[in-house]
Parts: C-alpha cells; sequence; structure tokens
C-alpha cells in the first residue's frame, strides 16, 4: 500500500471511529439530539467496522494520537453527564483510539462495543420511555426495583469496562498479548483501560445502586423489551465465545 | 472418567444459569447445594487419583490442570461452597435479592477453581478478572447502602489495579519466556534456576506478580478494602476472609519456580509481609469495631502468608491459608447464633478477656508466677527445634529457620500465657498439661506441614528456602533472635507485673501518638482526604 492510501485510510477510519470530536459541533446544533448524536456517531462506526474488514490496516501514531486527545476530552465529558443516550456515544469517542491501534482486532473490538452500546440505546430508550428521559440520576435503586433492567445494565457496563468473559475484554486481551509494546502503545492501552473502567463503573453505581426513589414508578421489561435484550445478550456471547476461541488459539 | 474433574469451574456457572430461569425460591439454594456437593464429589475423587497415581490431570489442550495444588484446594474451596451455601440458604432468606445472591455466589466460586486448576496464564488472568468483578457485585450486595457501595468501590479500584498489574506482568512473561503455559515455563524457570539470572526483565516481572497478589491479599499499603468491607452479608465476608483473600498465596505459589530466580522479590515478600502482620495486628487490637478488627485479623494472617512465601515457605503458606480460612470462616458464621443465644441471655457474650487479663490478674503477681514465666519463654522454641530437628534436620541449613523460629517462639509463648491465665490453676499438672498439649498440636502441626511440603514440591521445596536465604550470616541471625527474645520476655515480664494506670496519671506523650497512628489506622483516610483536597 502506498503511503497516500494509508494516510487517505487513516483520515476515513479516524471519521468513522469518531477519533474527532464532531460530537462538540453536533450537540450545538439545535437539529441534533443526543438519540440523533448516538445514532449517527453508532451508524459511522458501524461502517468503520465493515470497512476495515476489506482493507489492510495499517495504523500512523500520529492519528491515533489525535484520537487519543479526543478520547481524552471524552473521558471528561462522560464523568459530567447522567445522560444514558450521552453516555453511548461518548464511549464511542473513547474507544476510537483501541479501533485505529488495534488494527485487525480494532474490528471485532468495536463490534462488540457496539452491540454494548445497542443494549445501553435499548435501556436509554426504555427509560425515556417510561422515566420521561434517559437521565438516570434520578431512577435509583433499579437493582432491587426492577431487577431485569438492572442486570442488563450491569452486564453492558461490565462489558464496556473490559471484564472478562464478556467480548470486549476477550477482543482487548488478544490485541495486547499479540502486540510489541512501546511507550505510545502503553500510554493509550493504560489510560484507556482504566477510562472505561472508571466510566462505566461510576454510571452503575449512580444508576442500579441506591435506594428506590418514592416519588417515581418502578416499570420493569415488557415481554417485546426482554426478546430485543435478550437478541443484544446472545450477540455479546456469541462474540465472547469467538473472542474466547481467538484468545485460546493464541494460548 | 478422571477428566471429568476438569469440568469443576464450568459446574458452578451451569448452576447460576439454571437459577436465572428458576422462580420458586425453595429450589434456588436446593439445586445450589445439590450441584455443589457434585463439585465436591469431583474434587475429592481428583484428589484419590493424584494422590494414588502420583499424576497430574491435564486437560483442554493443556489449558486446564488438576496438579497437587489443585488437589489440595478444590476439595477445601468446594467444601467450604457448600458450608457457605448452606448456611446462606436461612441466613439470606428475607433479604431482597436472594435469587442474586446464589447467582453472584456460582460465579465466583468459578473463577475461584478456574484460577486454581489454571495451567495457563491466559485462563489465569481471566480468572483473575472474574474474581473481581464478582467480589464487587456481591460486596455491593446491599444496594441500599451508601457506605456499602462506596466500600464496594474501594475494593474495585484495588483488584482492577491487581487485574492490570497481573496483565502487564503475563505480557512480560510471555515477551521474557516465550510460553504461557505454566507447566512450560516450570521447566524452563527450573533449568534457569541452576545458573545466576542477571536479567532485569525477570526481576520486574517476579515483583509485578507480587504487587499483583499483594493487592488482592489485601497487604498494607492495599489493604484498605478489606476490614472495610464487612458490612456484605455474613456468608459474603465467610467466603472473602477464607477464599477471596488467599489469592495472592495462590499466584505465588503458581509462580513458585518464577521466584527461584528472583531472591530479592522473596525477600521483599519477607518484609512487606512481616510489617503487615505487625502492623495490621496492632490495628486489630486497638481498632473499636469488631467487624473491622477482624478485617485487621486477616490482613494481619495475609501478612504472615505473604512472610512465609518471601521466606521459602510456599507450602507453608497453602497451609496457613487453609487453617486460618477454616478459622475465619467458622467465625463468621458463628456470630449469628451468638447474637441469637446474646439476646437471650443478657450476660452473653461474657467479657472474658477482661475478666482473665484484669480483674483476676492480680492474684498471678507471686515470684512462682514469674517463674514459670522465665521457663514458658524458653519452651516453645527447645519445642519447635526438638520436632524440626526430629522431622526435618535439613532445615536448619537455611536461615530462614531463625525466623520461623523467632515466630514460633513469639506465637507458642502468647500461646502459653493465655492458656497459663485463662486456666486460672497455678500447678505442676496444669502446667504439665499445657506443654504437652502444646508439644502434640506443635507435632502435628509440623508433621502435616512437612507432608503437605513433599506432596506439593518434593525436593524442590529446599530450592525454594535456598533463594529466600537472607544475605546475613548464622551468627549476625542468632543475635537478632536472641534479641527479639529479650525484647519480648521483657515486654511479657512488663505487662505481667504492670501497675494498673491511674486515671489521674498523664499519658507519656510518645505513646499517646503512637496509639493515635494505630485508632486513626495509620492516618490512611486522612491522608487520602487531605491529597483529594489538593492539600498534599
Amino acid at each position: 500500500m502506498t503511503t497516500d492510501n494509508i494516510v487517505f485510510l487513516n483520515i476515513i477510519f479516524l471519521l468513522l471511529a469518531g477519533g474527532v470530536p464532531y460530537f462538540i459541533i453536533l450537540e450545538k446544533s439545535n437539529k441534533f439530539s443526543a438519540k440523533a448524536i448516538f445514532i449517527v456517531s453508532g451508524f459511522l462506526l458501524l461502517t468503520g467496522v465493515l470497512l476495515s474488514f476489506y482493507t489492510d490496516r495499517e495504523y500512523m501514531t500520529s492519528f491515533v494520537l489525535v484520537s487519543f486527545f479526543t478520547a481524552l476530552y471524552s473521558i471528561y465529558r462522560a464523568t459530567q453527564t447522567t445522560n444514558f443516550y450521552k453516555l453511548g456515544y461518548y464511549f464511542i469517542f473513547i474507544n476510537a483510539p483501541f479501533f485505529i491501534l488495534f488494527e485487525e482486532h480494532g474490528a471485532f473490538y468495536s463490534l462488540s462495543l457496539l452491540v454494548s452500546l445497542l443494549g445501553i440505546y435499548a435501556i436509554a430508550s426504555f427509560y425515556e420511555k417510561h422515566y420521561g428521559s434517559a437521565n438516570y440520576l434520578y431512577v435509583r435503586g433499579i437493582t432491587l426495583a426492577t431487577p431485569l433492567v438492572g442486570i442488563h445494565i450491569t452486564v453492558y457496563l461490565i462489558t464496556i469496562g473490559l471484564y472478562p468473559p464478556l467480548p470486549n475484554s476477550l477482543f482487548f486481551l488478544t490485541h495486547i498479548f499479540n502486540s510489541e509494546a512501546n511507550a505510545l502503545w502503553l500510554v493509550i492501552v493504560i489510560t484507556l483501560y482504566a477510562g472505561n473502567f472508571l466510566v462505566s463503573m461510576r454510571v452503575l453505581e449512580r444508576s442500579i445502586f441506591g435506594k428506590k426513589n418514592p416519588n417515581i414508578h418502578y416499570v420493569d421489561l415488557n415481554f417485546k423489551e426482554k426478546i430485543t435484550h435478550f437478541a443484544i445478550i446472545v450477540s455479546l456471547v456469541l462474540l465472547s465465545i469467538y473472542g474466547m476461541k481467538e484468545i485460546l488459539t493464541w494460548a | 472418567m478422571e477428566k471429568l474433574t476438569l469440568l469443576i469451574p464450568g459446574i458452578p456457572i451451569i448452576i447460576a444459569f439454571l437459577l436465572f430461569f428458576i422462580n420458586k425460591k425453595e429450589l434456588i439454594p436446593k439445586i445450589s447445594i445439590v450441584l455443589s456437593s457434585m463439585i465436591a464429589l469431583l474434587g475429592l475423587y481428583g484428589t484419590y487419583y493424584v494422590m494414588s497415581n502420583d499424576t497430574q490431570i491435564i486437560g483442554f489442550n493443556g489449558l486446564l490442570v488438576y496438579n497437587e495444588l489443585s488437589a489440595i484446594l478444590v476439595p477445601y474451596v468446594a467444601i467450604l461452597g457448600l458450608v457457605i451455601r448452606k448456611y446462606a440458604t436461612k441466613y439470606m432468606w428475607d433479604e431482597a435479592g436472594y435469587k442474586r445472591f446464589f447467582i453472584l455466589l456460582n460465579f465466583i466460586f468459578a473463577s475461584i477453581y478456574l484460577l486454581v486448576m489454571s495451567n495457563n496464564l491466559i485462563v489465569l488472568a481471566l480468572a483473575w478478572q472474574l474474581m473481581s468483578v464478582g467480589l464487587y457485585l456481591l460486596v455491593s450486595f446491599n444496594v441500599g447502602s451508601k457506605t456499602a457501595v462506596k466500600n464496594a468501590r474501594w475494593t474495585m479500584y484495588i483488584h482492577k489495579g491487581a487485574d492490570f498489574v497481573f496483565l502487564l506482568a503475563v505480557i512480560l512473561t510471555y515477551q521474557t519466556f516465550g510460553s504461557f503455559d505454566l507447566l512450560v515455563l516450570k521447566e524452563k524457570w527450573l533449568i534457569m534456576s541452576q545458573s545466576p539470572v542477571t536479567d532485569p526483565m525477570v526481576l520486574t516481572v517476579g515483583l509485578l506478580y507480587l504487587l499483583a497478589a499483594m493487592m488482592k491479599s489485601a497487604i498494607v499499603p492495599f489493604h484498605i478494602w478489606l476490614p472495610y468491607t464487612s458490612e456484605a452479608p455474613t456468608p459474603v465476608s465467610g467466603l472473602m476472609h477464607a477464599g477471596v483473600v488467599n489469592v495472592g498465596g495462590i499466584l505465588l505459589n503458581k509462580m513458585a519456580y518464577l521466584l527461584i530466580l528472583t531472591p530479592m522479590v522473596l525477600n521483599i515478600a519477607f518484609v512487606v509481609g512481616l510489617f503487615t502482620a505487625i502492623f495490621a495486628s496492632m490495628l486489630m487490637l486497638v481498632v473499636s469495631d469488631i467487624k473491622r478488627s477482624l478485617g485487621y485479623s486477616t490482613v494481619g494472617q495475609m501478612g504472615y502468608m505473604i512472610m512465609e512465601i518471601g521466606l521459602g515457605a510456599f507450602s507453608l503458606a497453602i497451609y496457613h491459608l487453609i487453617v486460618h480460612g477454616i478459622f475465619k470462616a467458622s467465625l463468621f458464621l458463628e456470630s449469628g447464633s451468638i447474637i441469637k443465644y446474646a439476646r437471650k441471655d443478657p450476660n452473653i457474650p461474657e467479657r472474658l478477656s477482661h475478666k482473665t487479663f484484669l480483674e483476676e490478674n492480680t492474684k498471678f503477681k507471686s515470684s512462682k508466677t514469674f517463674k514459670l514465666i522465665a521457663v514458658f519463654t524458653i519452651v516453645p522454641v527447645v519445642a519447635f527445634v526438638g520436632i524440626k530437628m526430629l522431622l526435618a534436620p535439613e532445615f536448619f541449613g537455611f536461615n530462614a529457620a531463625i525466623v520461623i523460629l523467632a515466630f514460633a517462639w513469639l506465637t507458642g509463648t502468647q500461646l502459653f500465657l493465655s492458656f497459663f491465665k485463662v486456666s486460672k490453676f497455678d500447678s505442676i499438672k496444669a502446667i504439665f498439661g499445657i506443654v504437652s498439649s502444646f508439644i502434640l498440636v506443635l507435632f502435628t502441626y509440623e508433621f502435616i506441614g512437612l507432608s503437605l511440603e513433599h506432596f506439593l514440591y518434593g525436593h524442590d521445596s529446599l530450592l525454594f528456602y535456598k533463594a529466600a536465604t537472607l544475605n546475613v550470616t548464622l551468627v549476625s541471625a542468632l543475635v537478632v533472635l536472641s534479641f527479639v527474645m529479650i525484647v519480648g520476655w521483657l515486654f511479657i515480664y512488663k505487662q505481667h507485673f504492670k501497675t494498673p494506670v491511674s486515671t489521674k496519671e498523664k499519658a507519656n506523650k510518645s505513646k499517646w501518638s503512637f496509639y493515635k497512628l494505630l485508632v486513626k489506622e495509620g492516618y490512611y483516610f486522612e491522608i487520602f482526604n487531605s491529597s483529594k483536597k489538593g492539600k498534599l
């Protein structure tokens, strides 16, 4: 591949994976709600993932650095929000450096990220429908009030928080065991490993734990919603099986 | 048939999956207990197979192994698991989240079995992390309590740190030694141990494993998660203190052959273990909360465990963790019945320690008693040396023996004094009874310890002692031992003959500062809060 092609592909992937913080502009626009930004960024990442299956990847350090700074800013923004939609797209931007840095493993990592974010999207829609908005701060005590919703939030956030045997962690581990560490690699891997963990644990603590709010009429998942979440969980399990196979082949 | 043993880590996952679909509350513990009994039976069969055939059961392409270490630990964990499940059946009945509790319990047991039986560093890394998340969800089980959730967060931070350090160690191990397979690595490490190793990467890898073990085993300064997680349900506390916290010792035993190459890591383990054992035991005595006191007691015991590893006594650490685990689990699980009796009888629990050591203490202030104490301080050392000479004379070839001797003396003397005071009989008959039972207990302990050492490591155990040998001469080691004995004896003497402190008397300033340091738990939270406010 020529240098021009590598640069071009890196720019494309940088944009698709959320390596540049375009959400800043979209958030200021009145035309885009948080839900819309989530859908746009998710769709772009999916395009990037699909595209990466058909192209040879070779990352350039400068592009990784750009996405890394975007990720740092996104971590900061993620700690400021209590809205599931916003949180969802911040996670896409937080994980952009992994997509670029991990090359061929990055596609599967981002795919499993997308599936877990689909779960977050379904939860956000559920909150919007039953509690008026996707804000989780005042809808506390989910574990005791609506255990099924609690279980799903836990699974999605633990997946994003990079815990095995869930797929994000397995693809992450496959990459880190496979690659040669250098200073940039170490900084990015450590920061984002901690970033994903801290943000997801913060949300987990604030959403599912706590006492029930007596002013809220809690509603658990209905049959249709159960089917949706079941499908997402099955997808995560399938990805986990694939991820396990990948990592154990390497072992 | 024996390969079935390797299915053990999967059984709790199947139980958890089954429980998810069960709505009848009565069935939840029944299914959990019946299927867990299968694990215990399989574990015992595996142990019998390994012992009788003097072999290991390897499967899943070499990813899992049922070896000597598994043969000891799996039945222990399985039986502990059965007791905890049985206990939780009624204890947790009225708690919100009964099903969630049993599901989480099974997940954490799966991770413990996987960790013990893993023969591959990647599988070990997966189990290591799975345990962190399982522990977090169990510690925060009481979701309505702010303190429980806050303490769970702290636990999670420290365990995530341990996860990261462990991952780093695994990556570096692969880059340095070229394999993830622990059996392959063991052979490599054994060959490398025949000549001095100077590669700094080997030292780094050893240090990282030690650091990860310290974090998970609550060694100072990573201890703070353990004493503060007592708000978790009692069965969880039992599991934490008897099982989860021991994983540091298990990891270091799995890495024992690597640590032969890094004597410095063993020496560091000895120092941090010793410090933790002393510091946490002192904190245990001064904290006002009984559950935190138990927490610090466990931290102290973990310090002993790491110290034993630092001395090269790897199998002793395994023995210690099992004995301590059984003891601590029974303490936690018995607490409910003591509360029940206390509700019926206001005099229970009796203030036994106060009655024995303070109110009745004046009776023993005789010169005869003093002479007896002086004898008691020597008897433990004589008994220990005699038994060791009889069972394993080669032990005295390493100066680790001196340190173990010092601790045998300290523990033995304390034990003697406690028995003596509690017995309240100042007679030759009572003394003879105490001395003979002490020798019997010590002999049994040593015999089991040595049998375990031979079973786990055979003649390789001498390699560990050799690697852990501190660079001091026998003479200086004996001087240190004598110093410890004299100071200890003086301390005990003073304690026994001290005059009661008058309330009008002003406390010594340095003593008061030291007491404050202990009561404030080493100013741990003050330092943390100051750094949070930007004062540091």
